[in-house]
């Protein structure tokens, strides 16, 4: 053997023992899991009835009950409310505040840090942060309210007003990621761009819609689908403002499956809920990869 | 890559700038000054402009469980970001030199561990634990943190490789050097900036992690944000108590990210875009 074929074969040994335990290590505690789930989601496996984990007498029972579960199908449609209107509003939200941000200055790029903030507190801390915005006695919001006059119902146990409470609450926290996202491609965008445009004229809400819009778009579309994914997980401010309630108005498909698993222990029936959420966000996944993969190196 | 030098920010810009922070912020800081009110002050309308800050929701804190429960989220956090860091760093250099086709599945495979809900991953564990008696332990909360923190450091840590010129390598290669050699004296001193920043972002996924601690712990390996809302639940409305324990579970988060920020956005988008 040369040298050559000696260093090669010494470097692949290296990576082998490089890659091997991660590989293993990540298949055992996130591949078997994963397998796993499904495997349950073929069974009527109940905590408390022994023998029911390993009966796959009619493995597609759990499926062909879904269509007809009503809370299933109202958990989808509160999940699609509440995800186009959380991510619109981040969205358009977001470009705003971006391009608001988008000066040189040493003042706002100091500022900007503080933007951020919503987005890395801890989710339970957001959700505390509005169960007391949204808590009449101890409210700024109500005092507000009640200043001008005006009595505010109780927001998060409204029906006409439980989800929206929770979309004000999560585009709050996730505001600053689709702004930090638009920023990044602002600063990208050639200045010699908006400057041939000024010349010919244009207006600034020419040169926004001609040339700045075009520019961002694919980042408006790819923060928006990453949001979107995001969004099915909204869980802890769910589960503190308003319990999925009230009845089922904010009862999202994660939550529902949350439910079924650990409070009524349908265990088999709630993990056929969360392989079809796992394959919906599989889907949007895919999509991302896609777009992801066409404009690689966007950031 | 160009600053908009033509346009300079005017007065009127800057304003709006800083009203729009206020605005934005505001919730978080009327949680934080409700850390240092009594729960009297807390119920008092108009609220008091100028109070005494108190410590006494702190101190009752410190006195409580809640210690317990705060040092449980940093020893399962702590653990987990090491290991993922110990498996995770050697892979991503290996996978920084692979040009092979399964890159992209892996980048997949990466992908969906990080977009999967929780509640995928909580119920096959919650079983397992169940079966094994790891409910209620720190040992469970590693190893599950270490389901997304792994793929997490795999996906950070290749950008940071890439940068090691080639060049460096080759001219230890020259000189008789072995590869782990290399590895462990040439490229890791290399990347240690960015070790560190994935070091964080980890600690950081599995502080903030309120699902899995909430179905796998009860009492034993309870961590702070599942402690928080316990305040809720079963020890009345304690407001002052809630929003000091709040403030407590956040402190490490601000400290820290404000550190990394630069990588915010790269490790929440792992695995679809290059960061």
């Amino acid at each position: 053997m040369t040298e050559e074929g000696l260093l090669d074969a010494e470097r692949r040994r290296f990576n082998r023992l490089a890659l091997a335990p991660c590989l293993i290590v990540l298949f055992l505690i996130a591949g078997l899991p994963a397998i796993y789930l499904i495997v349950v989601s073929f069974t009527p496996f109940q905590l408390t009835e022994p023998g029911s984990a390993t009966d796959f007498s009619s493995p597609l029972r759990n499926y062909q009950l879904l269509p007809g579960d009503p809370r299933f199908v109202n958990s989808l449609w509160v999940q699609l409310k509440l995800s186009v209107w959380g991510v619109a509003f981040q969205v358009l939200l977001g470009m705003l505040l971006a391009l608001l941000l988008n000066v040189p200055s040493r003042f706002v790029e100091f500022a900007r840090t503080f933007f951020l903030i919503p987005m890395v507190l801890p989710p339970i801390v957001v959700a505390v942060i509005w169960k007391v915005l949204y808590t009449p006695d101890i409210s700024p919001l109500y005092y507000a309210a009640s200043l001008l006059h005006f009595s505010m119902p109780s927001l998060t146990s409204s029906v006409d007003f439980a989800l929206i409470s929770i979309i004000v609450a999560d585009t709050w926290e996730w505001l600053p990621f689709t702004f930090l996202m638009v920023l990044a491609a602002l600063q990208t965008i050639p200045e010699e761009f908006s400057e041939a445009a000024l010349v010919d004229g244009a207006n600034r809400l020419q040169i926004f819609w001609y040339v700045t819009l075009p520019f961002i778009a694919p980042i408006l579309l790819i923060s928006g689908m990453f949001r979107l994914i995001d969004s099915v997980k909204a869980f802890p401010l769910i589960f503190l403002l308003t319990s999925g309630g009230p009845g089922s108005v904010t009862e999202v498909t994660n939550y529902y499956a949350y439910l079924l698993a650990f409070d009524t222990n349908e265990i088999g029936y709630s993990s056929a809920v969360t392989v079809v959420m796992l394959l919906l966000v599989a889907a949007v996944s895919l999509g991302l990869v896609w777009m992801g993969s066409r404009r690689e190196g966007f950031a | 890559m160009s600053e908009p030098s033509a346009k300079r920010a005017g007065v009127g810009r800057h304003v709006a700038i800083a009203v729009t922070l206020v605005v934005l912020l505001l919730p978080f800081l009327w949680l934080l000054q409700m850390s240092f009110k009594t729960n009297d002050q807390i119920l008092q309308f108009p609220p008091p402009l100028i109070y005494t800050p108190t410590l006494s929701n702190y101190t009752s804190l410190w006195h409580s469980a809640f210690t317990d429960s705060f040092v449980n989220s940093l020893l399962s956090a702590s653990f987990s970001t090491a290991l993922a860091l110990l498996l995770g760093v050697p892979a991503a250099y290996a996978l920084s030199k692979w040009v092979g086709r399964g890159k992209h599945s892996l980048s997949f495979a990466i992908l969906l561990t990080r977009m999967a809900p929780p509640i995928a991953f909580t119920i096959p564990f919650f079983l397992f634990y169940r079966w094994i008696g790891l409910l209620d332990t720190v040992t469970g909360l590693v190893l599950v943190y270490t389901s997304f923190n792994l793929p997490l450091v795999v996906w950070m840590m290749q950008p940071f490789f890439e940068t090691v010129p080639p060049s460096l390598e080759e001219a230890a290669l020259v000189d008789g050097a072995r590869t782990h050699t290399i590895f462990t004296r040439i490229v890791l001193p290399m990347v240690a900036p960015g070790i560190a920043a994935t070091a964080i972002l980890c600690f950081l996924y599995a502080w903030n992690d309120f699902f899995f601690a909430l179905i796998l712990t009860r009492t034993n390996a309870r961590t702070a944000p599942v402690a928080v809302v316990n305040f809720m639940n079963y020890e009345g409305w304690e407001w002052g108590k809630i929003a000091a324990g709040g403030s407590l579970v956040m402190a490490p988060v601000l400290i820290f990210s404000l550190a990394v920020r630069r990588y915010l956005v790269s490790g929440l988008t792992a695995g679809a875009v290059k960061g």
